[in-house]
């Protein structure tokens, strides 16, 4: 028994002394690269957000590197697995702060991007996020800025849009969701100022599967606004079908990729607001989508165009800002950084469009509105 | 209460007390290490995160190891905590200013709204056993995640924003808060309270009879969990800077199962043990695997949990392992002239000692009151319920 | 909303829900064990079609062909898991068996989850059509779910009523022990349980597809564990009451969900239902009240 005991005694000490080991390790390397730090979900079921920003990023920081990077010096880059969640992502900030993270392009979504966002805030970390759209995100926060439309923007966009060309109008939304719910309480404000009344329904992370009633209770509609991802909206298209709905379906950015997830059945016609057009003849576009093709083996969405323009909108920034000390705090780096781009001669064009942002940390872009063709 | 701090005193003998001086040990070593600068953030982080789990995999343990019932809430209570306490916490901070004291008090008002929950889950303990408690206990959970995702003033869909409380002191407090907690569930192990808890586990029936107040013991036990899960949740909520409810599933619950059945059913020491090192495991593997084979963790710690259990309740096994289990391994190799079988275990043993009553015959346990007096059938292990004056 | 084919929508989730509740209430009532994985079982079910649903262009084919591969697949992840995994732990404390079924309910996930991909994977069934029916249109798939459903129990009962293995489970249910004295071969019935089971599973699989062209690894485990609510709700044990809990579980989601302001809260509601089930009359609508044996 007294033995036993000592055992356990001895593994519960050298259990907890081994958890420390790993930051005794690390030192402040000499650093030859600025280091743009990330967190996403590369696993979970939002895994394939964080996976077309990582290599949206990552072709952005090849094409630096090839280029010459900044100055002569490189970029290195690097995104830390969150499963969108936000304990995972502060763990992820707190070790690529460990390894010398100077400016970041933040978290994918937005519930992990908050709890990033805070963490940034307190050290004074510059990050632009490519697609965390919750208005709290950015707000009252110096330091945060983000390359996607804000929630709120895109709901009152639609709201417009629908109430001036439709009759009836529907709505699903995902209640557990804080995009999906983001964009319909600013759709639900416009609508409710420009006097238009709509039907809405709603669906939460536990019962995302099963559309048929609500599909039934909107299917007099003409139109139904989806402001959720694409994966719901495909089962919503496809319960449409199933019940002879012919209502059109409009959504917003995270409805792109729904082409992958319908099939010849449905014949609704789907439009979605987006920033960015995988078929556009844009140069620029092109180039991304046959470099991302080539590397990956299938087109890009625009989770990978925003993550490469994130990092794009880093680098131009730190260019203009004169950033010249590859040994820079990232408290420095940010101030610069920031007066940078929000100068009013600042802006860049990227893949998703002309971008200029303000002091408020929110991008200043023009929507297009795209319709799915079959 | 006399005969309770009696108890105290005789249990804190070195040898029994030995593991909260290894935790404390490590504690001052690690304030030692952070004050010199030689810990990274990501380190702190961790240790927070160990601290919360192990709080977690014991509060855990008293339900399923030593209650002998299955719950599959506990992501629930630590819900309720993470909330309500951080909630409180953010409306303190504007009153106090010592951020300290708010987390104690966050604590205190999450730890208690939890237990309040854990009382009323509690109560279908008293009529239901087994898997259909697991089931209410599943649902509790999931209701819990669901009113929080839709009740605004706590930040819906959202999540509650919270105010991280500095990542190097946090551990501090929360490697002190696991030694109180550890204190307090050893102290009520080794009480009567505890041999009355075991004794209910081992043959709920027999426990009755005995005079045990089963009622109070079981409402006490789920509790007391409770509270705890709700302690821990709070310090979650300290350590990140938004609480939402999808990290609360029940899939989040069996992770903690994993590790009490890991550590042993009944050990505090393998509770703490397993909770520290899969969860140190877990952030390592964070980072080691990428994309769909992250899903490789799950599998293999199924395969461990089956293993395990297996190892330890089938039949067929059973005279394999009572030769060569570890400590009779052990005491082979180096000290051969004890013989295994005359060593004898205490309730920390909980399946060697056979449950005779099926689950289903619990379901609907229904003891007429003309017969509470009928005879039990002779007890095969006299450990499990051995006659206790009182229990009230 | 149309009342009638809100109904319709409702029972046809109803009798998934029943089908999956018909494979935990034999377990139950057999083996007594809470076979956690059963959910699992569907997800698998859900990927052999998955793979198999374009063998042909002719829809009667395509979806004969993949019903019977996916029985086949079920019905032999059904049978394995018993051999290997509970069969070790007959006779062990119900919370060690219960345990290593949330352990395969993991494994099985975890397995899908590395094989698969955690993306959901659209999958395109046959289309069907739809028929318009009291004033409204609804897809022939529900309209089998709701048929096929209701033979199959029948079929069920009928089978478990008069047939001499019918019987043998009636008997292992009711006693084991004795039934093993009156030559029952009890591992074997288990077994012929779990299989049978395992094959509901798979047609349940098909027609959650039909509602829902969707697979995915977790697909199985949040409607495994509401028909193991309405299993509970019926009676656990009893095959009528399996169904009825089912098709009440159906219409009570479907109400839910289209009632605004409630339809976020569909899960809580379905749970507190089925605690205060648990809390009021544990043995469900149809249970039989056993008593202690001490």
């Amino acid at each position: 028994m007294k033995n036993m005991k000592k055992i356990m005694a001895f593994a519960l000490a050298a259990v907890l002394a081994v958890s420390c080991l790993t930051g005794c390790g690390k030192s402040e390397s000499k650093k030859s690269a600025y280091f743009i730090g990330a967190t996403g979900p590369l696993t979970g079921d939002a895994m394939s957000y964080g996976v077309s920003v990582n290599r949206g990023a990552q072709i952005a920081v090849d094409e630096i590197n090839e280029a010459g990077g900044l100055n002569g010096v490189e970029f290195t880059y690097e995104m830390k697995d969150d499963k969108a969640t936000a304990a995972d992502a502060s763990t992820g900030y707190d070790s690529l702060y460990d390894d010398g993270m100077q400016v970041s392009i933040g978290s994918v979504t937005s519930a992990s991007c908050e709890a990033f966002a805070s963490k940034a805030a307190e050290d004074n970390l510059f990050f632009i996020t490519p697609s965390a759209s919750a208005a709290s995100v950015i707000e009252n926060r110096s330091n945060a800025f983000r390359v996607c439309f804000g929630d709120p923007d895109q709901g009152t966009l639609a709201a417009e849009e629908l109430s001036e060309n439709f009759e009836k109008i529907g709505c699903i939304y995902d209640t557990s969701d804080t995009y999906s719910t983001g964009i319909w309480e600013a759709f639900d404000e416009e609508m409710k100022n420009l006097g238009t009344e709509y039907t809405v329904c709603t669906f939460d992370a536990d019962n995302k599967r099963d559309f048929s009633s609500q599909v039934d209770t909107l299917k007099d509609c003409d139109v139904i606004f989806l402001p959720i991802y694409y994966t719901e909206a495909g089962l919503i298209a496809k319960a449409c079908a199933a019940k002879g709905v012919d209502a059109e379906i409009f959504g917003c950015d995270g409805l792109d990729g729904v082409a992958e997830q319908i099939d010849s059945t449905v014949t609704n016609r789907i439009r979605y607001i987006t920033p960015f057009d995988v078929n556009s003849t844009d140069e620029k576009v092109a180039a991304f989508v046959s470099k991302y093709e080539d590397a990956y083996g299938e087109k890009p969405d625009q989770f990978a165009a925003d993550g490469y323009d994130a990092v794009y909108a880093i680098y131009l920034a730190m260019d203009a800002a004169g950033v010249n000390d590859v040994k820079i705090s990232a408290s420095d780096l940010c101030d610069k950084i920031v007066e940078a781009i929000t100068d009013d001669s600042f802006s860049y064009a990227g893949l998703t469009g002309d971008m200029t942002w303000d002091e408020s940390g929110a991008c200043t872009k023009v929507p297009v509105i795209v319709e799915l063709s079959n | 209460m006399k005969q309770y701090l009696k108890n105290i005193k005789q249990s804190f003998k070195l040898k029994k007390s030995l593991n909260y001086f290894v935790i404390a040990a490590f504690l001052i070593a690690m304030i030692g290490l952070d004050a010199g600068g030689m810990l990274g953030r990501s380190t702190v982080g961790i240790l927070s995160r160990i601290a919360y789990c192990i709080i977690l995999a014991v509060s855990l343990n008293l339900v399923v190891g030593f209650l002998g019932e299955l719950s599959l809430g506990h992501a629930g209570f630590m819900c309720v905590g993470a909330y309500v306490g951080c909630f409180c916490a953010n409306l303190l901070h504007k009153s106090i200013a010592s951020d300290l004291l708010v987390l104690i008090i966050a604590m205190l008002i999450g730890g208690a709204t939890a237990a309040v929950f854990g009382f009323i889950v509690g109560l279908p303990a008293l009529r239901l056993r087994g898997d259909y408690l697991a089931i209410v206990t599943l649902a509790f959970g999931e209701i819990v995640r669901n009113i929080f995702n839709g009740w605004d003033a706590f930040g819906g869909a959202m999540g509650l924003g919270t105010k991280p409380y500095d990542a190097h002191s946090l551990f501090i407090v929360a490697f002190i808060v696991v030694l109180f907690v550890l204190m307090v569930c050893q102290n009520l192990i080794r009480s009567k309270h505890g041999r009355a808890i075991t004794a209910i586990r081992d043959n709920e029936i027999a426990a009755k009879a005995m005079g045990i107040n089963v009622t109070y013991y079981k409402l006490f036990v789920f509790t007391i969990a409770a509270f705890f899960a709700g302690v821990a949740g709070v310090i979650y909520g300290h350590s990140v800077s938004i609480i939402r409810q999808d990290y609360f599933t029940y899939n989040y619950s069996i992770d903690y199962l994993v590790m009490v059945v890991l550590g042993g059913m009944g050990s505090m020491n393998g509770s703490i043990i397993a909770a520290s090192l899969i969860t140190y495991i877990n952030v390592w593997l964070q980072n080691m695997l990428t994309g769909d084979l992250a899903g490789i963790k799950q599998p293999i710690y199924a395969l461990i949990l089956i293993a395990v259990v297996m190892f330890n309740n089938a039949p067929a096994l059973k005279p394999f392992k009572e030769r060569f289990n570890l400590r009779n391994l052990w005491d082979l190799i180096f000290r051969s002239r004890r013989k295994p079988e005359v060593i004898k275990d205490d309730a920390a043993e909980w399946n060697r000692i056979e449950t005779k009553i099926k689950i289903d015959d619990l379901l609907s346990v229904e003891v007429p009151p003309n017969k509470a007096n009928t005879p039990d059938k002779p007890q095969k292990d006299g450990a499990a319920a051995k006659p206790k004056k009182g229990g009230k | 909303m149309n009342i009638v084919s809100g109904l319709i929508n409702g029972l046809s989730l109803g009798a998934i829900y029943a089908l999956i509740a018909l494979g935990y209430t034999m377990v139950y009532g057999i083996a007594r064990m809470l076979n956690f994985a059963h959910g699992d079982i569907i997800m698998v079910g859900a990927y052999a079609i998955y793979f198999a649903v374009g063998i042909s262009d002719n829809p009667v084919v395509s979806i004969l062909g993949s019903i019977v591969f996916a029985i086949l697949i079920c019905t032999l992840m059904g049978v394995i898991t018993e051999g290997l995994a509970y069969r070790p732990l007959r006779g062990a404390s119900p919370l060690a068996v219960l345990i290593t079924a949330i352990g395969v309910s993991y494994f099985l996930q975890g397995i899908a989850q590395m094989a698969f991909g955690a993306k959901a994977l659209p999958i395109t069934l046959p289309n069907l059509g739809t028929i318009r029916l009291f004033g409204t249109s609804i897809s022939v798939g529900t309209i089998i779910t709701l048929i096929l459903g209701l033979i199959l129990m029948l079929a069920l009962t009928l089978f478990v009523k008069y047939t001499r293995t019918g019987r043998a489970m009636l008997a292992v249910s009711e006693d084991n022990g004795a039934a093993q004295l009156m030559g029952v071969n009890v591992n074997r019935i288990i077994m012929l349980t779990f299989a049978i089971g395992s094959a509901l599973a798979a047609f349940a699989s098909l027609f959650y597809l039909f509602s829902i062209p969707s697979v995915d690894p977790k697909l199985g485990s949040m409607p495994g564990i509401k028909a193991f609510a309405a299993a509970v709700i019926g009676g656990i044990g009893s095959i009528p009451g399996a169904v009825i809990g089912g098709l009440l579980l159906g219409l009570i989601e479907n109400v839910c969900k289209t009632v605004p302001g409630l339809s976020q809260y569909t899960l809580a509601i379905e749970f507190g239902i089925l605690i205060l089930m648990l809390l009021i009359r544990p043995i469900g609508i149809l249970g039989k009240k056993r008593r202690v044996k001490v």
